[in-house]
């Protein structure tokens, strides 16, 4: 039985498919690369065939993301697992690295990495999440989803014990399982990059809009569901007023920062959707932002970002370095 | 490797669980018994502790029956899946008759076989259900034609990996959803032989009636959804018309029936919620002569019970 399994979930894109694959093998010693075709219509089946040794599960009803990789974790055998999209890539040896950290440390349930973005002229930008907190996370993970999915490799024990993904919430699946693992163990970080992350065209118009999209998702799952977890339940009710209001200046900020890079690159119909949603979201969110973001640190960013039409994702990470400097983390 | 996983998803019923589980061992020679204890708050993790042989996995945050049963299917090691209610039973040697039936027909998805109904203390009622017939029964799932329990079936495991796990968000009717998913796929196949004693809640307890017929709505709109499947989308349009009617009437039926049942009993809230969800998924159920088909059958079945 190998010792690890990386779930690769694909559907269509048989040109990136091997990339991934490869990085895949290569990541640990003894792994076993689970490749979930979810009804692909064309050739990734023979692509798949090609690799040996590939445990390649054919979905024939398309299940979303997360109900393909929940078949992924049925048909993986490995003590240790991880995602991977068919887009990105593992880097050579970071299984190992990280399953050896999590082996020493036999309370944490999973442990994740940094993640390099890139984008498709192939320049790198500067790993994401720029400290990576450890221990009880729970909180912190609350307010906003900073684990790259691809980095993420947790023990198959734990999600017996919380449940698999939710298919009901593509796209923020896999921060719904973060929260619940964290919930009652401790996470575990290496702060070293272990992955490579494609990013899609650089606000391409679609990409973008799904952003405010997932936001309205995320917000109405954390009322329904996380504030029900029994960790929150049994909080102080200031405490749990306290993560709500965390949770919701973090997403007015993505907000806030959607409409502005949008007005900075004359999209004017992305942004003015963005400000309606921040506006029908969280209203209350907005003063929290203005109060923050009138420090002229902020705005220099903002504005050289806006004049430079530099990269969202490098000033992004610089904006957060501003953040979490001033909320003293 | 054990060749059935028989998985009994449990919730704070530590005083039925030991005699499901009791019957689970006699039901096949080669079965692992995997009990999800979907977050109980009792005794259960320690009655569990006294049951040799089983994999015990602890849920901590409650999932519900198809959350369980998917957890259930993660932690499996065998090629077939079996599932089992803490408060049903299995017979003996059942898993093997339905293991040798799936293995002289390697393309059938699943295998299904009779049910012994009985009522809150084990006792048989006399009624048994059958399955109607084997083979392609995609339409008959589809238009709730097809009586069929999770009790009563073995399943290939890799049937899930093709058509996707139990639908968690699927109250009380998750069953119905994968079994109509697997059937698009695989043919059925139908054993008359009993295979496990269903017990029935209590009839008309009252409560949670009106949750019922609510629950039924949503079913119904589950289940024109699975309309939507390939197969049934590349299908005449008038075998799809003819379908939903089938399947809206049945519902609608079921409905009336049950308010029926309400009135003379004085429970006039949950009849009136059976009539008004009926009435909204299928105005002419009202007066169709067939709807009152079921009412009538059940009469009889009735009067023959108190004779006997």
């Amino acid at each position: 039985m190998p010792k690890a399994s990386i779930v690769i979930t694909t559907r269509n894109r048989p040109q990136l498919l091997p990339r991934a694959i490869d990085s895949a093998l290569a990541s640990g010693s003894d792994v076993e690369v689970v490749v979930v075709d979810d009804a692909s219509s064309d050739e990734t089946a023979e692509i798949c065939q090609s690799f040996g040794g590939l445990n390649y599960v054919r979905v024939e009803r398309n299940q979303g993301v997360a109900g393909a990789r929940n078949l992924g974790l049925i048909a993986s055998s490995g003590e240790y697992i991880g995602f991977l999209d068919d887009d990105d890539v593992r880097l050579a040896g970071s299984l190992d690295r990280q399953i050896a950290v999590l082996e020493q440390n036999s309370q944490a349930a999973l442990i994740y990495g940094q993640a390099i973005a890139e984008d498709p002229s192939g320049k790198q930008h500067e790993p994401y999440p720029s400290d990576c907190p450890q221990g009880d996370i729970f909180w912190e993970l609350l307010t906003g989803n900073f684990i790259p999915c691809g980095s993420a490799v947790f023990r198959r024990a734990c999600l017996s014990r919380v449940g698999l993904l939710d298919d009901a919430i593509p796209g923020i699946d896999d921060w719904d399982l973060w929260v619940r693992i964290a919930e009652i163990y401790p996470i575990m970080a290496i702060e070293t990059p272990v992955m490579r992350w494609r990013q899609s065209t650089p606000r391409s118009g679609q990409g973008s809009s799904p952003t405010v999209d997932l936001i309205g998702l995320s917000r109405k799952w954390f009322r329904e569901h996380w504030l029900e977890l029994p960790r929150l339940q049994s909080a102080s009710r200031a405490k749990q007023r306290a993560a709500w209001r965390s949770f919701s200046r973090n997403v007015s900020e993505h907000l806030v920062w959607e409409a502005c890079n949008a007005l900075g690159k004359g999209k004017l119909g992305h942004a003015r959707k963005s400000a309606l949603n921040l506006l029908r979201l969280h209203p209350a969110g907005l003063l929290g932002v203005l109060q923050r973001w009138t420090s002229t640190a902020t705005l220099v960013t903002l504005l050289a970002s806006a004049v430079r039409r530099d990269d969202p994702a490098n000033a992004k990470a610089h904006f957060k370095r501003i953040r979490s400097s001033r909320t003293g983390r | 490797m054990p060749k059935v996983s028989l998985i009994i998803p449990t919730h704070d019923r530590p005083q039925l669980l030991p005699r499901a589980v009791d019957s689970a061992r006699a039901a096949g020679t080669d079965v692992e018994i995997i009990v999800i204890d979907d977050a109980s708050t009792d005794e259960t993790a320690a009655v569990c502790r006294n049951l040799d042989n089983i994999k015990y996995v602890r849920a901590e945050r409650n999932q519900g029956v198809a959350g369980a049963r998917n957890i259930g299917i993660f932690q499996s090691t065998a090629r077939y899946i079996a599932f089992l209610d803490d408060d049903d039973l299995r017979l003996p040697g059942s898993l093997d008759v339905q293991v040798a039936a799936l293995e002289a027909n390697p393309d059938a998805g699943f295998v299904c076989g009779a049910m012994i109904m009985a009522d809150q203390n084990y006792q048989p009622t006399g009624e048994v259900v059958h399955p109607r017939r084997g083979g392609d029964v995609f339409w008959e799932l589809l238009e709730l034609e097809f009586p069929v329990m999770p009790l009563c079936t073995l399943i290939r495991k890799e049937c899930f990996l093709r058509v996707g796990l139990l639908n968690r968000h699927l109250n009380g009717i998750d069953d119905w959803d994968i079994f109509t998913r697997i059937a698009e796929l695989y043919p059925v196949l139908v054993i008359e032989t009993p295979v496990g004693i269903y017990r029935q809640p209590t009839p008309f307890s009252g409560q949670g009636s009106s949750a019922r017929a609510v629950q039924l709505r949503g079913a119904a709109r589950h289940q024109l959804k699975l309309l939507r499947l390939p197969r049934a989308t590349s299908a005449s349009s008038s075998q799809r018309r003819g379908a939903r009617q089938r399947m809206l009437n049945r519902i609608a039926e079921n409905l009336l029936w049950k308010a029926a049942h309400y009135l003379p009993e004085g429970k006039f809230g949950p009849a009136y919620a059976n009539v008004s969800v009926a009435l909204r998924l299928n105005p002419l159920s009202a007066v169709r002569p067939g709807a009152y088909k079921k009412l009538v059958k059940n009469l009889i079945m009735k009067t023959r019970v108190f004779k006997a």
